[in-house]
């Protein structure tokens, strides 16, 4: 095996041009293939990492009544849990209202949540520090689409435990910047304490953020949901993401091994004579089989060499500067950062080279077969068809 | 049959299909080479010159008969005993030199010692002896395309020779070559012949080559015409 390594390299640096030719277009699927599933894992990474520090912390437990996506839920969908079971629990309370900025009408959620909370990373402290009556923040996202700055007072309505109607001036204390949509469009976050006396329901959560010491335990109308549940939705799309992308690179990779098995064949009908020479030295036949077949595999290995000479600059370059996404958060609905900073990690490099690698030799195999068929006086003769 | 005898050829003969008939090449033949010889099989083109040498380098087997090389029935052979005889015992000069065209005229020669495992401290010393015996030492690094006609049947002679093979079967060596290489070429042959007593059967209708031969089979319609000894440094088996 090592000889026909040794042959190989010879015979494809005699090629010259030929040979990195092939390399270059396996290497460009190379390249592309790393970059595209770096990038989906960057995204992926950011965020699941966004999506734990800004609103799942280690998981939550959610009132049974509550569906996150089902907004006739919020009206029955609270309770009081037992304070002994408190612990490392922030509560979150959501009620709907409607917001009237400059004269508009906006649906909006109004969440309560502990001021002091650390868990995540909304900054309620600056509803604390404030000294308005009714303080809120809420995202950037939210605040452009309303047109409200820090400072404004913007007109609120909301019904009470016994569905009368009531309605106050909020003062927007501050506006955090996110990439979490569901943190910020639509929503408007307040003390709890102020959102329990407006609506009478002193105690009530819709659910609660766990931190990382919480140990999840039995409790009557509640259901603890983890991180990864909370993920699922997020890890279908990234899932649904790679398997569109591995049709792009499956294409980039037939472009690179069509080139091989192009050569493969070429080279065993105009190398007959070589082949018959080799023979004629003292090779066997698969001897000359595999010496062809490495020559292929070789390919990518050259590509590999060639796709780390221009290849880490640029996704170095890339990992470094980030990817800017066309969409915005809010408009998506998806954890989606202004930029993807793509991750390309050890699994992804040496499963791509795998991949390729293995690819590269099975399709120079497949011709190459041929030749343990071959009639070496026919071969010497240059006579096969 | 003797003991002696490096080639032994008895009753062989080949067919090829052709459409829906056959072509005959050899027919029943039976002639034996010893060691050391320097003969050739000469005869018109279509004669089966080319067809016995293969048979007797293991690159075909005879459709009748047995052909044995050293000792080795060519018939029974597996492909890698066959390949093994090939590398270990037989030397191999075409019309066309069939040079690899990637490796330099150094690792053309060395080929054939890489795939024996030799070491590469004995390869080069065997090698650079085999282009002294040809004169091309000095072409070493060269590669098959920078040199002339001469200078690459000059290598292949070196590639044959280089492994000290026990017989160096040469096809139509000369029919590329001016006559002054033709000469050159075959006086080399005959000087390694004479200092290594390699055996040389060539297959030929060169007539330049049959100045040199020692022994000449005759050949004609597959059938052996006339097996004439021209010297007597050999004796007939």
């Amino acid at each position: 095996m090592k000889l026909a390594f040794q042959l190989a390299y010879k015979n494809l640096m005699g090629a010259g041009l030929r040979t990195w030719l092939n390399a270059g277009v396996l290497s460009f699927a190379f390249v592309v293939i790393i970059f595209y599933n770096g990038l989906i894992d960057g995204w992926n990474e950011q965020a699941r990492i966004d999506g734990v520090n800004w609103a799942y912390g280690n998981g939550h437990l959610v009132h049974e009544a509550y569906d996150p996506f089902d907004p006739f839920s919020l009206q029955d969908g609270h309770g009081m849990l037992p304070e002994e079971m408190q612990g490392n629990l922030t509560p979150v309370f959501i009620q709907q209202a409607t917001l009237y900025p400059q004269g508009r009408m906006l649906s909006v959620q109004l969440k309560g949540i502990d001021v002091n909370q650390t868990v995540v990373k909304l900054p309620t402290h600056l509803l604390d520090s404030s000294s308005a009556e009714f303080p809120v923040i809420i995202g950037k996202g939210m605040a452009a689409s309303a047109k409200l700055n820090v400072g404004d007072q913007v007109l609120l309505r909301w019904r009470d435990r016994n569905g009368t109607f009531d309605a106050a001036n909020v003062t927007i204390s501050g506006i955090f910047e996110t990439n979490v949509p569901f943190v910020d469009g639509g929503q408007l976050w307040m003390p709890i304490d102020k959102l329990w006396e407006m609506t009478g329901l002193t105690g009530h959560a819709t659910y609660f953020i766990a931190n990382d010491a919480y140990v999840p335990e039995e409790s009557a109308g509640w259901k603890f949901e983890s991180k990864e549940y909370l993920l699922r939705e997020l890890t279908k799309i990234i899932n649904m993401k790679k398997v569109s992308g591995s049709i792009i690179y499956l294409l980039l990779l037939s472009i690179g091994l069509l080139a091989i098995f192009d050569t493969q064949v070429l080279s065993i009908f105009r190398r007959q004579k070589e082949i018959g020479t080799y023979i004629a030295l003292g090779m066997t036949r698969w001897q000359v089989v595999g010496l062809f077949t490495a020559e292929g595999s070789m390919y990518s290995f050259f590509a590999t060499v060639l796709g780390c000479i221009y290849g880490i600059p640029l996704l170095a370059y890339m990992a470094n500067k980030g990817f800017g996404m066309p969409l915005s958060a809010d408009q998506s609905g998806l954890i989606l950062a202004e930029r993807i900073f793509p991750v390309y990690g050890a699994a992804l490099i040496i499963g791509t080279i795998i991949v390729v690698v293995v690819s590269a030799t099975i399709v120079s195999f497949l011709p190459a077969r041929k030749i343990a068929r071959m009639n070496p006086v026919e071969a010497l003769k240059g006579k096969l068809q | 049959m003797s003991h002696e005898n490096i080639i032994s050829i008895e009753h062989v003969s080949k067919r090829f299909p052709v459409g829906d008939g056959e072509f005959t090449a050899l027919s029943d033949i039976t002639i034996y080479f010893r060691r050391g010889e320097f003969a050739g099989v000469v005869g018109p083109s279509g004669s089966g010159k080319t067809t016995l040498l293969n048979i007797i380098g293991s690159l075909d087997t005879p459709t009748e008969g047995t052909a044995v090389v050293m000792g080795r029935n060519i018939s029974n052979l597996s492909h890698k005993e066959s390949a093994r005889l090939r590398n270990m015992h037989l030397g191999f000069i075409f019309q066309v030199y069939n040079l690899l065209p990637v490796y330099t005229v150094f690792e053309n020669v060395e080929f054939a010692l890489i795939l024996q495992h030799k070491s590469a401290a004995e390869r080069k010393k065997a090698v650079m002896e085999a282009l002294e015996w040809v004169g091309m030492a000095g072409m070493a690094r060269k590669k098959p395309s920078k040199i002339s006609g001469g200078e690459g049947q000059r290598v292949a002679i070196a590639r044959a020779m280089v492994k000290r093979p026990d017989l160096v079967l040469a096809d139509e060596p000369t029919a590329n070559l001016d006559a002054k290489n033709a000469h050159a070429i075959i006086q080399t042959m005959k000087n390694l012949n004479r200092e290594l007593h390699t055996t040389f059967l060539f297959s030929t209708h060169d007539e330049k080559v049959m100045s040199y031969l020692d022994r000449m089979v005759h050949l004609e319609d597959g059938k052996v015409a006339k097996d004439e000894f021209i010297k007597t440094k050999t004796t007939k088996p």
